[in-house]
C-alpha cells in the first residue's frame, strides 16, 4: 500500500526534526558559551587592573558572534525540515482522498434528527454514560423508554456473561409466547445449557426434574433436540463417549448471547444491526465509487444536486440486500406495480410490459425470449416478491 | 521431547471419531472465509482511502508545533544577538555589562528549557501520527468488524467535536479507549475561540488569526475582515462613531484593495444606523452575523487542519443512505434490518439520490437470504415467491404442506414451480 511511502518520509521527518531540533540546540549552547566567556572576562576584571574595559569586549562578543551567523545557522538545518515536511503532506495526499466531501449534495442534516439517531445508536451499544450526557448537551428529548428497555438487556448479557442465566431465564419466560412466534431456539437453548450442566455434574435425579419442567413444554416445536437430550441422561459418568454431548454442550456463551440481544432487539421492534453501523458501513463501500466517478467524468455540481438516481450500482453486499428488486432482462425496468413481474409457463419471467408487447397486445402467441417455448399471456402469472 | 506414543495414539483415534461433524461444520466456515476475503480486502483498501484527515490531523499539527517552536527559538536568538548589538556601541559600566550579559544568560537558559520542553512536545505528536499509521494498518479481514467499529466511533467523536458536545466527545473517548485516534486537543484550540465570538468577543480570534497569518493570507481567507468589520460594526451600533471612523482606518482600510466593495457596504452604516430599515444594512446588524462568524471561522480552522469541511458522519451517511434507498424502503413492510425502516433515517435520506438497480435481487421474506442459483426462488399458486431453502425446511415441518405467510393460503410443496430470474 501507498502508505508505506508515507510512513518513510514521515520516519525522515522525524530524524531531521531531531537533527534540527539538536541544533539549535547546539547553536544556543554557542551563543550562551560566549556570553558566558564575556561575562566571566568582564567580572574577572575585578579590581580594574586589566586594561580592558567591558566596551571592547562586548564588541569582542559582537564580531565573534558575528562570525558564527547563529541565525543562518538556525535556518539552514530547518528549511530542509521544511521542504520534507511539504513533501511527506503530498505524498499522504497522493496516498490517500484528500478530500472525501467532494462526492457531496449541498444538503443539511437536521441537527435534532442526527442527534437522536446518534443518542439510540450510543444507548444500543450499551454506552449508557456517554448517551446520556450526549443528551444533555443536545437538550434532545430523553429516550427513558428505550433506555430501561436496553438496560435491561445489557443487564441480562452481563449476567450471562458470569455464567448467570437465571434473568436470561425470566426474560425468556415473560416474552414465551413472542419468541415462539419469532421461531425462536433461544429458550431451548438457554435450558439446554442449564439442563446439560445438571448432567455433568452427574445428577441423574435433578436433571431429570428439570427437563420435566422446562424441556417437555418445548417438545411441539424441539422434539428431535429434546430427544437428543434426554439421551445424554444414559451416558451421565461417561460423557466423553456420548455422541451427542459434544453437539449439544454450548460453550459458545457469546453466541447465546448474540442470539439473546437479536431476539431482544426484534421484540423491540427494532434490529440488532445498527441502523447507524449499516448505514456508515454501507457509505465506506459506496464513497470510493462516488468519489472516483466524481473525479472521472467531472460530473457538474448542479447535475448531482438533482439527480434522481446514482448513475452506477453499487454493490454492497449480501448482507446490504434488504429488498427485492426485479429488473426485466428485456426491458432493463424495474418492476412496479404498472408493470409487474410476469412468470412464464417456461419459468422465465419477465414485466409485464414485454409480455404484451411480444405478444402485439395480446394479440398471439410468443416466443421466450430465453428458450424456444411459446407462450400466450394467457398462460403467464403475475409474480409477487414479498 | 519425550514421546509417549500410546495415550497420544488413543486419544487422536477418540478426536477422530467424535470430530466429524465440527470438522465439517468448520471447514465450511473456512470455506466461507476464504471466499470472502478477496473481497473484503479490496473493500478495505478501498474505504483506507477515506481516512485522510484521520492522518492529516496529527501531521498538520505535528507541522505546526515544529514551525511554531522554531519562530520563536529564532526571535529569541535574534533578540539577543540584536541586544549583544546595540550593547557593543553604548557606553556601559562594568557593572551595567555584567548585569546586561547575565540577563542575556539567564534569558539563554530559559530558551533552552522551552526547546527541550518543544522536543517533548513534539516527540508525542510524532506518536500520535505513528499510532494512527499502525491503527490504519492493523486492519485485515479478520479484525474488520471490530476496526469497522472503531472507525464509527471515531466518526461519532468527530461529529460530536464540530457540534461542540465536548464533553460527550471526550467521554465517547475515553470509554472506548481510543483517545488517541481523536482529534479532540486539536479542537481545544477552536473551542475558545468558537466560545468567545458567542459571546460576541473577536480578541481570541483575532489572536487566532495572528498565529496562522501565512496560511490564512494564503488561501485569501476573509475572517480577520470580516471580524475587523463587525466590530467596526458594534461601535456603530454603540454610537462610537468617531472610534468607528479611527477603527476603520486603522483596520478596515489595508483591506480596501481587495475587498472594496463589501468595505464601502459596511461603512455606510455610519449613515444608516442601527435602527435602520432599509434591508442591505438591516443584515449588518441582525445578530445572525456572529453565528456567520462562527460558521466562518470552523471552515477556515477545518481547512487550515485539513480536514473535511462536512463532518465525516454526514459524508459516510449521505454515501451509505444513497447507496441504500430504494422505493421499497417506504413501504410500511420494510424489514426492521433497513435503516431507512425509521422515521429518522428515512428524513435523512429524503433528499438523496435512489440506488441504482442493475439486475434482480431477490431477498427471501422468510429467511432474509438473498435468493441465487445455489438457493432459487419458488413460486406459490398465488404468484408469491420464497427462497427453496425457507419452502423445503416449512414443507419438512408440516408434511409437505406450504403456507404462504403472507396471504395465509395453503398450498402442497409439489404445487411449487421453479421461476427463472436473471
Amino acid at each position: 500500500m501507498e502508505l508505506n511511502t508515507f510512513r518513510g518520509s514521515f520516519e525522515h521527518v522525524v530524524k531531521k526534526r531531531k537533527l534540527s531540533s539538536s541544533n539549535c540546540l547546539q547553536v544556543v549552547d554557542k551563543i550562551n558559551h560566549e556570553l558566558e566567556r564575556a561575562l566571566l572576562r568582564v567580572q574577572s576584571d575585578q579590581d580594574l587592573t586589566l586594561t580592558v574595559d567591558p566596551k571592547s569586549i562586548l564588541k569582542d562578543l559582537k564580531s565573534k558572534l558575528d562570525e558564527f551567523g547563529p541565525e543562518k545557522e538556525l535556518e539552514s538545518s530547518q528549511k530542509e525540515l521544511n521542504t520534507n515536511l511539504s513533501k511527506t503532506q503530498k505524498l499522504l495526499e497522493k496516498a490517500l482522498n484528500p478530500d472525501i466531501s467532494k462526492a457531496n449534495r449541498k444538503i443539511e442534516f437536521d441537527g435534532q434528527t442526527m442527534n437522536k439517531i446518534i443518542t439510540d445508536h450510543l444507548l444500543s451499544q450499551g454506552m449508557f454514560d456517554v448517551g446520556d450526557c450526549l443528551i444533555k448537551e443536545t437538550g434532545a428529548p430523553e429516550a427513558n423508554l428505550l433506555r430501561s428497555q436496553l438496560l435491561e438487556m445489557y443487564q441480562i448479557l452481563e449476567a450471562l456473561h458470569t455464567r448467570n442465566l437465571q434473568p436470561a431465564l425470566n426474560w425468556v419466560t415473560v416474552n414465551h409466547e413472542k419468541l415462539k412466534e419469532n421461531g425462536s431456539s433461544l429458550e431451548l437453548k438457554l435450558h439446554q445449557v442449564r439442563f446439560m450442566e445438571l448432567v455433568q455434574q452427574g445428577s441423574q435425579s435433578d436433571a431429570l426434574k428439570y427437563a420435566r419442567a422446562h424441556l417437555a413444554p418445548l417438545a411441539c416445536s424441539h422434539m428431535d433436540e429434546i430427544q437428543k437430550l434426554m439421551a445424554c441422561l444414559v451416558w451421565i459418568g461417561k460423557l466423553e463417549k456420548c455422541p451427542y454431548f459434544k453437539l449439544l454442550a454450548i460453550t459458545n456463551w457469546e453466541k447465546l448471547g448474540d442470539e439473546l440481544s437479536r431476539q431482544f432487539f426484534l421484540l423491540l421492534g427494532r434490529s440488532c444491526r445498527l441502523p447507524l453501523a449499516v448505514a456508515v458501513e454501507a457509505g465506506s463501500k459506496t464513497l470510493p465509487s462516488l468519489l472516483k466517478l466524481m473525479n472521472l467524468m467531472g460530473v457538474k455540481t448542479q447535475d448531482w444536486q438533482v439527480m434522481e438516481e446514482l448513475p452506477f450500482p453499487v454493490d454492497l453486499g449480501k448482507s446490504f440486500q434488504f429488498h427485492s428488486t426485479f429488473i426485466c432482462p428485456v426491458t432493463r425496468d424495474q418492476g412496479t406495480l404498472e408493470n409487474p413481474p410476469m412468470l412464464l409457463p417456461c419459468g422465465h419471467v419477465l414485466c409485464r410490459h414485454s409480455i404484451l408487447k411480444m405478444s402485439k397486445n395480446n394479440s398471439r402467441t410468443f416466443k421466450c425470449p430465453y428458450c424456444p417455448l411459446d407462450s400466450s399471456v394467457a398462460q403467464c402469472r403475475q409474480l409477487h416478491f414479498p | 521431547m519425550e514421546i509417549d506414543p500410546l495415550p497420544n495414539g488413543n486419544t487422536a483415534t477418540e478426536n477422530a471419531a467424535a470430530r466429524p461433524a465440527s470438522d465439517a461444520v468448520a471447514s465450511l466456515a473456512a470455506a466461507a472465509k476464504a471466499a470472502a476475503p478477496a473481497l473484503k480486502v479490496s473493500h478495505l483498501s478501498d474505504s483506507l482511502k477515506l481516512e485522510h484527515q484521520f492522518l492529516r490531523v496529527p501531521f498538520e499539527h505535528y507541522k505546526k508545533t515544529i514551525r511554531a517552536n522554531h519562530r520563536s527559538v529564532e526571535k529569541e536568538v535574534s533578540a539577543v544577538i540584536s541586544a549583544v548589538d546595540s550593547s557593543s556601541s553604548s557606553d556601559f559600566s562594568r557593572d551595567d555589562a555584567v548585569s546586561h550579559l547575565s540577563s542575556l544568560v539567564s534569558r539563554l537558559q530559559g530558551l533552552k528549557r522551552k526547546l527541550e520542553e518543544g522536543s517533548r512536545v513534539e516527540n508525542l505528536q510524532a506518536q500520535r501520527c505513528r499510532a494512527r499509521l499502525d491503527h490504519l494498518e492493523s486492519a485485515d479481514a479478520d479484525n474488520l468488524s471490530e476496526w469497522s467499529n472503531t472507525r464509527l466511533k471515531r466518526i461519532l467523536v468527530d461529529y460530536m467535536l464540530r457540534m461542540s458536545y465536548y464533553e460527550s466527545a471526550a467521554k465517547l473517548a475515553e470509554t472506548s479507549n481510543i483517545q488517541d485516534l481523536v482529534d479532540i486537543d486539536v479542537f481545544h484550540e477552536a473551542r475558545r475561540v468558537i466560545e468567545a465570538l458567542q459571546n460576541k468577543e473577536v480578541a481570541p480570534a483575532l489572536a487566532w488569526c495572528a498565529d496562522n497569518r501565512s496560511r490564512l493570507k494564503k488561501s485569501k481567507s476573509k475572517f480577520e475582515f470580516q471580524l475587523r468589520l463587525q466590530e467596526f460594526v458594534e461601535l456603530v451600533r454603540a454610537d462610537n462613531n468617531m472610534r468607528a471612523i479611527l477603527y476603520a482606518r486603522k483596520y478596515l482600510a489595508p483591506w480596501g484593495a481587495i475587498h472594496m466593495k463589501e468595505l464601502q457596504r459596511v461603512l455606510a452604516t455610519l449613515a444608516f444606523k442601527s435602527g435602520t430599515e432599509c434591508a442591505t444594512y438591516k443584515v449588518l446588524f441582525e445578530v445572525k452575523q456572529w453565528d456567520n462568524l462562527v460558521d466562518l471561522f470552523k471552515q477556515e480552522f477545518y481547512r487550515l487542519y485539513g480536514m473535511t469541511l462536512e463532518p465525516l458522519l454526514n459524508i459516510y451517511l449521505q454515501a451509505g443512505l444513497s447507496a441504500l434507498k430504494t422505493p421499497f424502503c417506504y413501504e410500511d413492510d420494510c424489514p426492521k434490518d433497513d435503516p431507512l425502516s425509521q422515521e429518522s433515517f428515512r428524513k435523512l435520506a429524503a433528499s438523496l439520490p435512489f440506488s441504482k438497480q442493475q439486475h434482480s435481487k431477490l431477498v427471501c421474506y422468510i429467511t432474509k437470504e438473498l435468493m441465487d442459483t445455489e438457493n432459487p426462488p419458488m413460486v406459490l399458486p398465488n404468484g408469491y415467491v420464497y427462497s427453496t431453502k425457507a419452502l423445503e425446511e416449512m414443507a419438512r415441518r408440516n408434511n409437505g404442506k406450504i403456507t404462504c405467510p403472507r396471504t395465509g393460503v395453503v398450498c402442497n410443496y409439489s404445487d411449487l414451480a421453479k421461476a427463472y430470474i436473471s
